[in-house]
């Protein structure tokens, strides 16, 4: 199959795009910078309708990845990146002929704990510019969809070469900056990079009118929930750091990141209410609806997933 | 915010409806007309129902809503009616009606909208009204809810009844009282409904006319109306009409004893008491499944079409006439082996040693011979029977275990009464509540038990004896019945097999504490399978930490002691006390709840008191505890598996054998049946050898039921192969030896998405390796839950660090979602079952977050 993937700089959709490639697909990677994917690159601007339709012609599919994730970017920003640029996605696959769309579970994180949740129709929520321009994206792509359309939320994606989740722990713990609302005791569900890219590649083998899958969204993830401190021991172990985080109250935590959100100066405060809260209660999901109409269940797994992040920490330093 | 509606208004509309949680399209009206004029009545009518039609007569003052949770399980087959009265509800006001207008009415209406047979529910005063409608009707079934028939003797007038009816015009129709005060007897979410049809005072003018009608004097205007509706109520079993009594237990109105005077009336009535629910169960509880689901168990094929009833009044006069039905009675659960032929009461062998001076019992409150406690249970039986007890009557008892307890059982067993015991660890709204639910027709305390079971209303209405002087009660005591010879005349009853022995209530130590009923048979084989199984010796007898199995001693013609301590605080028994114990009374065997023996163990210090025989009981027993207790006891262990329905089903032999999960509890003693059948599905076929399922036993000596609680009586009794089995609640597997392995309790089974685990199964690796001990729960929506494991710690709940954890997640095959740490909450009665379902929940409020 001709798949176009947008977004393929990043750690998920690079390796979606080698995913495809391996198993034969004829993959197009297109994005403003070099992959550094086994993928052809077709470099351009997401916001650019006409260059990607342009990229997209002769392909059958278009796997849309690319989006702005800051916390706090000019909303401006947001809706040219997160909103106009999957119409443009939209557009290019209503040309190939099917949609696999890359969403966030925090698109309906509605500040309480899931606990078990299953796979039930989205209730939005917004709650900083990224989860709200991604939900407005979400809707319209699953609001009369002229070709199938599968909707994927990876939940929180890790692995070796990450430098969103796993980066930003090393760095914080590196230097004693790093602490977990109440002992970081909530269970977290997470997701390695290998298993998130097989079950978006799941998602386009399902991506077919009369499936099961198709318009709706699916939450992603590995099905390990651990507690959050058992996952940052764990990754701190991967990366040989010996300090630990502390523990700060979830409130005060939640207090301090609406502090800051609004003082920092920059895009990416260290800290804002949203990521606290996200934080400090529980997500974790029922798997069996999603896997069973993906035909997909992870196969790394998280202690796995630690092992190949280990060694690369080791082959990295 | 719910708008409020207009005192004019004497329509809902279709909003309001929909705001109550009625179909707006259930409501209709129709016009009847008897004698006492043509009135148009407002009705819920589901309108189809292929199993047969439902009518309901709610009561006063509230309408047809109360149906609503049985008006709902119309999508099961069930056409339901509930009507509104003459002046009640949306009905017409039409003027005052007696009883028996009320009466004909309900009969008009039947007979115009739901011809043929038809099932009868009411609630209060329109109990009254559908049992007089019952003698002219083609009823199948009587389902009632908190009513009356009559005022039962010895009973007062209700204090709210009284009070409304004395001032009826000011509490019931000029102002909202009666009307307010029916309404805040349930749930809020219900008053504004509830409220609505009596916003004026011309229209609660019927809610008046309903109080003053109430009939208390034979001069009464709707006195033999009452009487009428009586005798049809207690015609329905000679008709071999099954009733259904669904009773709120806490009702100030129509309280216990108006329960036990049905009964007394239905005696073939099954009964679901709720302890919680108020006046309204109707709306407290979620009544209709339960309606249905009984009706489908009495009613044959689960219909009651109309094919046979062309006629409907033809059915009425024939009593012994074979109906669509099950005969009621027939389907009993007596699990009866002794014949009458051959049927030794529990009462024998104490009277066999009747002459037998040397020491029957033994313990911290003294010392009684066999002569001496048989002479007692004798006096106090004729002493009972003297002051009224007869067969069958229930006896609460308030007695302390020991001497006083022994005595007053076997003589309450030898008046042919039944005993009601509860355990004091229930503490005392527990015990008021078991009792209350028991209806006892006598109480037997001693006066200070007497005194206090007085102020907490816990056996209102019974006679009382007391086992000392106390005004008021008969005196049982030795002196008093001393002074009585002429007692000795009295002919005392023989027991029938059948007929029941005990209502004992359990521990609640793994959910809300249930009555047991006992029969006399069922004690007599208790008694017998524990002889022959433990071969107790009549020269030795036997020492107990679980101060009811004392009970045992008397029946079994085997001395027992009971050692110095609290027998509330099984745990407080240390190895100094159970030595004196054993050496002075020169017991061979002992019974030690899980709790004692730790203490035991603990405080043993190398020190050793021989024992042929020790029995572990009330909990599943871990290895090391039965290795612990053979090292200070030189005895054989043996941990019998059982419950307060069922006990003992196994030997218990195999208490020291390592298995490679749970615990080995021996194998099925002789007469009991046990079989493993597959989680969830207890009617399918059994599973392998060696596979897990869910225990199943069956028993001569098994309970005969539970008291008043159909509901769990039907949900946990099962007919295979023309046997009665109990539901045990536990999970386990039958080894290749033929032993039963116990795995814990179904509710603590932790279902993840792909597959469910037995707790026992995920924690011993797991304790065993890291040598602690550790609680396995399941965490999140059933069938997609992670497993927690709790290690045994001090302190408050929390997660474990990295090293325990990583320790935890390579002792285990399972995949496990996090580790904690913390004190494991554990029962208050054995003070050794881990209350994982209170671990659960705090778990999951721990991983939660916040």
């Amino acid at each position: 199959m001709k798949v176009l993937v947008t977004g393929g700089s990043s750690l998920l959709g690079a390796t979606v795009a080698n995913l495809l490639v391996t198993r034969g697909d004829e993959v197009t990677c297109f994005q403003r910078k070099h992959s550094g994917t086994h993928a052809t690159d077709h470099l351009g601007d997401i916001t650019d309708a006409s260059s990607l339709l342009a990229a997209a012609s002769g392909h059958e599919a278009v796997i849309h990845l690319a989006a702005l994730v800051v916390p706090k970017a000019p909303w401006s920003r947001m809706q040219a990146v997160n909103i106009e640029g999957t119409r443009n996605a939209r557009s290019a696959a209503e040309q190939c002929g099917r949609f696999v769309h890359i969403s966030s579970p925090s698109v309906a994180f509605h500040d309480v704990a899931s606990v078990g949740e299953g796979a039930n129709a989205p209730l939005y929520a917004g709650r900083d510019g990224y989860t709200r321009s991604k939900a407005i994206a979400e809707q319209e792509v699953l609001t009369g969809p002229r070709v199938p359309t599968v909707v994927i939320r990876p939940h929180l994606v890790w692995g070796p070469g990450d430098t969103q989740l796993i980066g930003r722990i090393v760095d914080r713990a590196r230097s004693h900056r790093l602490a977990l609302p109440d002992h970081g005791r909530a269970l977290v569900d997470t997701t390695y990079v290998d298993d998130a890219a097989s079950a978006i590649v799941a998602a386009l083998d399902v991506c077919h009118p009369g499936a099961d899958a198709v318009n709706h969204a699916w939450v992603v993830t590995g099905s390990e929930p651990r507690p959050l401190r058992d996952l940052v021991d764990s990754i701190l172990h991967a990366a040989g750091v010996t300090e630990r985080p502390r523990s700060v109250p979830a409130p005060l935590a939640a207090a301090a990141g609406r502090v800051l959100e609004r003082l920092w100066p920059g895009a990416e405060p260290p800290l804002t209410h949203f990521a606290a809260r996200q934080l400090s209660v529980a997500h974790w999901f029922d798997q069996r609806e999603t896997q069973r109409v993906l035909r997909w269940s992870p196969t790394v797994g998280l202690d796995e997933g630690f092992r190949r992040l280990a060694d690369w920490f080791a082959a990295s330093s | 915010m719910p708008q409020r509606r207009t005192g004019s208004t004497d329509r809902p509309e279709a909003s309001d409806w929909e705001r109550w949680g009625v179909d707006p399209a259930w409501n209709r009206r129709v016009t009847l007309t008897t004698s006492a004029g043509t009135v148009e009545w407002s009705i819920l009518d589901t309108g189809h129902g292929s199993k047969g039609t439902i009518v309901c007569v709610h009561g006063n003052p509230t309408w047809g809503y109360l149906w609503r949770n049985l008006l709902r399980e119309s999508a099961h087959g069930w056409r339901v009616i509930a009507v509104d009265q003459t002046g009640m509800g949306w009905s017409q006001r039409a003027g005052s009606r007696t009883l028996e207008q009320r009466v004909e009415e309900l009969v008009a209406f039947c007979q115009q909208e739901a011809p043929g047979p038809l099932i009868l529910a009411a609630h209060d005063w329109g109990g009254p009204v559908a049992m007089g409608a019952a003698g002219e009707l083609d009823v199948r079934a009587v389902v009632l809810t908190n009513t009356a028939v009559a005022k039962p003797q010895s009973v007062s007038v209700p204090p709210l009844i009284a009070v409304a009816r004395s001032a009826v015009g000011l509490t019931c129709a000029r102002t909202p009282l009666f009307v307010r005060g029916t309404s805040h007897m349930t749930d809020r979410s219900h008053r504004e409904a509830l409220n609505a049809p009596y916003r004026s005072a011309a229209r609660r003018s019927a809610v008046a006319d309903f109080v003053a009608d109430i009939p208390l004097q034979p001069n009464d205007t709707s006195f033999v109306a009452l009487e009428r509706s009586a005798s049809n109520f207690e015609a329905l079993r000679s008709r071999s009409i099954p009733v259904l009594l669904l009773w709120g237990g806490s009702d100030p109105v129509f309280h216990d004893r108006f329960l036990a005077d049905l009964l007394t009336r239905a005696p073939h009535a099954d009964v679901h008491r709720f302890a919680d629910a108020g006046h309204l169960v109707a709306l407290d509880e979620p009544i209709g499944p339960m309606v249905t689901r009984w009706l489908d168990t009495h009613l044959a094929n689960g219909t009651i079409t109309l094919a046979e009833s062309a006629n409907p009044a033809a059915h009425i006069r024939e009593p012994h006439e074979p109906t669509s039905m099950h005969p009621v009675g027939e389907d009993s659960t007596d699990f009866a082996v002794t014949t009458a032929n051959t049927f030794s009461p529990i009462t024998t062998a104490l009277m066999e040693r009747a002459s037998d001076p040397s020491c029957a019992y033994e313990g911290p409150d003294g010392a009684r011979s066999w002569s001496a406690l048989n002479a007692a249970a004798e006096r106090i039986a004729r002493r009972l029977v003297r002051h009224g007890v007869q067969p069958g009557d229930r006896i609460a008892l308030l007695v302390p275990p020991g001497i006083q307890l022994l005595e007053a059982v076997h003589g309450a067993w030898r008046a042919g009464a039944v005993v009601v015991i509860a355990d004091s660890a229930l503490g005392a709204s527990g015990l008021r509540s078991a009792f209350r639910s028991a209806t006892p027709a006598w109480v037997i305390g001693t006066p200070k038990n007497l005194l206090a079971a007085k102020i907490l209303r816990m056996t209102p209405g019974a006679g009382a004896f007391s086992m000392g002087r106390l005004p008021g009660a008969v005196d049982l005591s030795g002196s008093a019945l001393r002074s009585n010879p002429n007692e000795f005349s009295l002919r005392l009853p023989n027991l029938d097999p059948d007929s029941a022995a005990a209502v004992v209530h359990t521990s609640g130590a793994t959910g809300p504490a249930k009555p047991v009923v006992y029969t006399h048979a069922a004690l007599a084989a208790q008694r017998d399978v524990v002889r022959e199984a433990f071969t107790l010796d009549p020269a030795h007898g036997f020492i107990s930490s679980f101060a009811p199995f004392i009970l045992l001693g008397p029946a079994l013609g085997v001395p027992c002691v009971l050692p110095e301590g609290d027998v509330l605080a099984p745990a407080e028994l240390d190895f100094d006390q159970f030595a004196d114990a054993c050496r002075s009374s020169d017991s061979d065997v002992a019974w030690l709840s899980p709790a004692s023996a730790r203490t035991i163990v603990r405080t043993a210090n190398g020190r050793q008191v021989p024992l042929r025989l020790v029995m572990l009981a009330g909990a599943p027993i871990p290895l090391a505890l039965a290795e612990d207790i053979h090292r200070v006891t030189s005895a054989e262990v043996r941990a019998p598996y059982g419950m307060t329905e069922a006990m003992p089903v196994t030997d218990g032999i195999g208490a020291m054998n390592r298995v490679p999960w749970g615990t080995d509890t021996g194998r099925a003693l002789s007469g009991a049946e046990i079989i493993i059948v597959p989680f969830r599905e207890p009617r399918l076929a059994q599973v392998a050898t060696g596979c897990w399922g869910e225990i199943l036993v069956s028993c001569p000596w098994m309970r005969s039921g539970y008291d008043r609680r159909w509901g769990v009586d039907e949900s946990s009794t099962i007919e295979r192969d023309g046997k009665l089995f109990h539901r045990t609640g536990d999970v386990g597997a039958i080894d290749d030896q033929g032993h039963l392995i116990q795995l814990g309790r179904v509710q603590h089974v932790i279902t993840t998405a792909t597959q469910a685990l037995p707790c026992a199964v995920v924690e011993q690796s797991i304790a065993d390796q890291i040598s602690a001990e550790v609680a396995a729960v399941g965490v999140g929506p059933d069938g997609a839950q992670v497993v927690v494991v709790v290690v045994s710690g001090t302190g408050s709940l929390r997660t474990a660090d990295s090293e325990l954890t990583a320790d935890v997640r390579a002792a285990s095959p399972h995949s496990i979602a996090a580790v904690l740490i913390g004190e494991l909450p554990v029962d208050i009665r054995h003070q050794s079952k881990i209350r994982r379902d209170v671990l659960a929940e705090s778990a999951a409020e721990l991983l939660a977050g916040r």
